[in-house]
Order: C-alpha cells, then structure tokens, then sequence
C-alpha cells in the first residue's frame, strides 16, 4: 500500500473513531466516561456537549482530507 | 441585581473594542470592574453568562461585517468538496479550507484548556501582568515578521497565496493563548500571520475571518445558559451590553480595517505594556 492510500485508511478510521467517540459523550454522562476520556469525573452527572461537538467535527474533518485524496486528479486553474 | 444596567453598557462597549483591537477583551473586563471597585466577580456564573451574549454580539457583526466573504468562502468550500479538488486558481476554496485548518486547534484547545486556564488566571493580578506581556508578544511579532511583498492581488488571493496548511494551524493554535485573560486573540493571530509573511492588512482580515466561528460558536453553544436560571437578573443589562457591544464592534472592525492599511500593531502593544505595568503595580500597592 503506498503512503497515499495508508494515509487515506487511517483518516477513514480516524474520523469513524471520533465520530463514535463524539456519540459517547453526547450519550453518556462524564461519570460514565472511560477514565482516559477527557472530561472524565467521577460522580459528574455533566454530558460534556462540546466535546462531543469537538470530536465530531474533526471526524467530518478527517472524512474530507480522505475525500480529497481519493478524488480523480485534474488540477487546471479556474481563472 | 449582579450588574447594573450602567455597568453592562460600560463592559458591553469595552468589550466590542477591546474584542478586535488587539488588546484583550477579557484582560480589560477583568481588570476594569476592579480598578473603578465594582464588585464583580469574573468567575461567577453570571458574569459568564453576560459574556456570553456581548461575544455573540461581536460574532453576529463579524459574520455581518464580512457576510458577502463568507458566502463567497461557503459556495467555494462547496464547489471544492463537488470538485474533490482546491483548484489551483480557487482562491475562496483554498481560504475557506485555511480558515478550518485554523479553527481545528483552536477549537480543540480551546474546549480542552478554557477551564481550567480561566480557573487559574481569571484574576486583575495576573491579567495585568499577561496584558503587559501581551505588549511584549505584539512588538515581538512586529520585530520578527516578514517583509510581506507588495502586489496588487486582491486581498484573498494574497492571502491564499502566502498561508500555507502549516501556517494556518499555527495561527490558529496561536489563538488559544487568549485563552488566558490579559492575552489578546486578535493579537495572537495578527502576530502570526505577519510571521507567515502577510501584511497588517490581510493579517488583521485573516484574523477577522479566523475569530467569527470561534467567537460565534462559544457564545452559541452557551445561549441556553442565558436563557436558563443563570441569566435570571442579568438578561435585562446582559441585552444592553450586547447591544452596546455590537456598536462599538462594527465601529472597531471598520476603524482596524483602514487603519491596518498604512499601520502597524506598536501603537497597541505600547499601550498594553503601559496599561498592564500600570496596573500590576496599583494592583500590588492597594
């Protein structure tokens, strides 16, 4: 697999894992968060929101580098 | 009631100019309640919340001040993702996707430090001190920046053609450092884009452009705090400030976007070192 394609694969499964990740702290409450989370506490009844935002967006954000890697080259000026 | 009407049109009009102007508006509404003695406390819910609505007030005259940008960004943003390419000539494309490379680390640190940083510094004290350092950072950047060359390119396109990805992460990272009260964002991501060898002029742009989605999604996202139990008794003068806020923004962007044509960041970072010593030693001495 060349560099392109291995760095396409990991962006895929790093924005699947973020925007799982980003499921989790919308779901769950910051006691019920794995410890290594950040934003975990315990007895916390707080749902983290923005992380969870966070998180998402730099999933879509790393869905759109491995979108643009994978598109058919053409690179003519427009203007 | 927490904050007086009066009060909220004082921090609501502080707050628009020193938003912009590279001289921190939190450093200034931290350390202003303390130097006239009202009895503010920086760290209580409702003075956040009051923020709140002054920051989307600031945000909703950016997006507003620079509206026509912003669409012509979001259409090239789209025609790119329709493209799967930034094609070599696109210049709203390639500024919209510099734009979300510089939001990404700011938004991260942001999230991840606010807190805790605010928790720890959200005192006159230290924010006079970081004001004063602020000066410092300011004239470094002048000192250190690139020589940016003269063309008649319009601005955007100088600007897509100078920043690079790398660039914008830092200036974007570079954003977080205002974070801390008595440092300025504006400032920070000025600094950075003379670094990367813009001019005053598209680096105050860059940075107006950088700052709406940060400044407008944290205020968005903590509406509901204002209009929940913790706005009760500041809505009134919350709205006022906003108000107030929201003048003295455009009348600032309007005033910064001329004047950073022919000038440079010293006037500010003179100002920020005199007013922050100032300050740290009243502070020391009362």
């Amino acid at each position: 697999m060349d560099r392109r394609r291995l760095l396409v694969a990991l962006a895929i499964v790093l924005g699947i894992v973020l925007i799982a990740v980003a499921a989790v702290y919308w779901a769950e409450p910051a006691r019920s968060l794995p410890s290594f989370f950040p934003g975990h506490q315990a007895g916390s009844s707080h749902h983290h929101v923005k992380h969870g935002i966070a998180s998402f967006l730099v999933g879509l954000a790393c869905f759109a580098f491995a979108w643009f890697n994978t598109g058919p080259k053409k690179s003519r000026p427009t203007s | 009631m927490p904050i007086s009407y009066f009060q909220g049109a004082m921090l609501g009009l502080l707050q628009g100019v020193s938003e912009l102007f590279p001289v921190s508006s939190l450093g200034h509404s931290v350390i202003l309640p303390k130097l006239v003695g009202w009895n503010i406390h920086q760290k209580d819910p409702y003075f956040l919340t009051f923020l709140v609505a002054t920051h989307l007030a600031t945000a909703i005259v950016l997006l507003g001040f620079f509206w026509r940008d912003w669409v012509r960004i979001v259409k090239g943003l789209g025609r790119s993702l329709r493209d799967r390419e930034i094609a070599p000539g696109d210049t709203d494309a390639k500024l919209g996707w510099l734009l979300v490379v510089g939001t990404i680390p700011a938004g991260i640190l942001g999230l991840t430090l606010q807190d805790q940083l605010r928790n720890i510094f959200a005192s006159p004290q230290y924010a006079s001190i970081f004001l004063a350092l602020n000066g410092a950072v300011l004239f470094g950047a002048e000192l250190l920046r690139r020589r940016a060359p003269a063309t008649d390119a319009d601005d955007d396109a100088r600007i897509a053609r100078t920043v690079g990805w790398r660039d914008s992460v830092l200036v974007g990272a570079a954003q977080a450092i205002a974070l801390i009260p008595g440092f300025s964002r504006s400032g920070a991501s000025m600094g950075g884009g003379l670094l990367v060898g813009l001019s005053h002029k598209d680096a105050a742009r860059f940075a107006f452009l950088l700052a709406t989605p940060i400044i407008g999604a944290a205020a968005v996202l903590k509406v509901p705090e204002l209009a929940g139990s913790q706005g009760n008794g500041v809505r009134g003068p919350a709205a006022l400030g906003a108000l107030c806020s929201a003048v003295t923004a455009y009348l600032a962007i309007r005033f910064l976007m001329r004047y950073f044509e022919t000038r440079t960041l010293t006037p500010f970072a003179v100002y920020c070192a005199a007013a922050g010593t100032a300050a740290a030693i009243y502070f020391a001495v009362s």
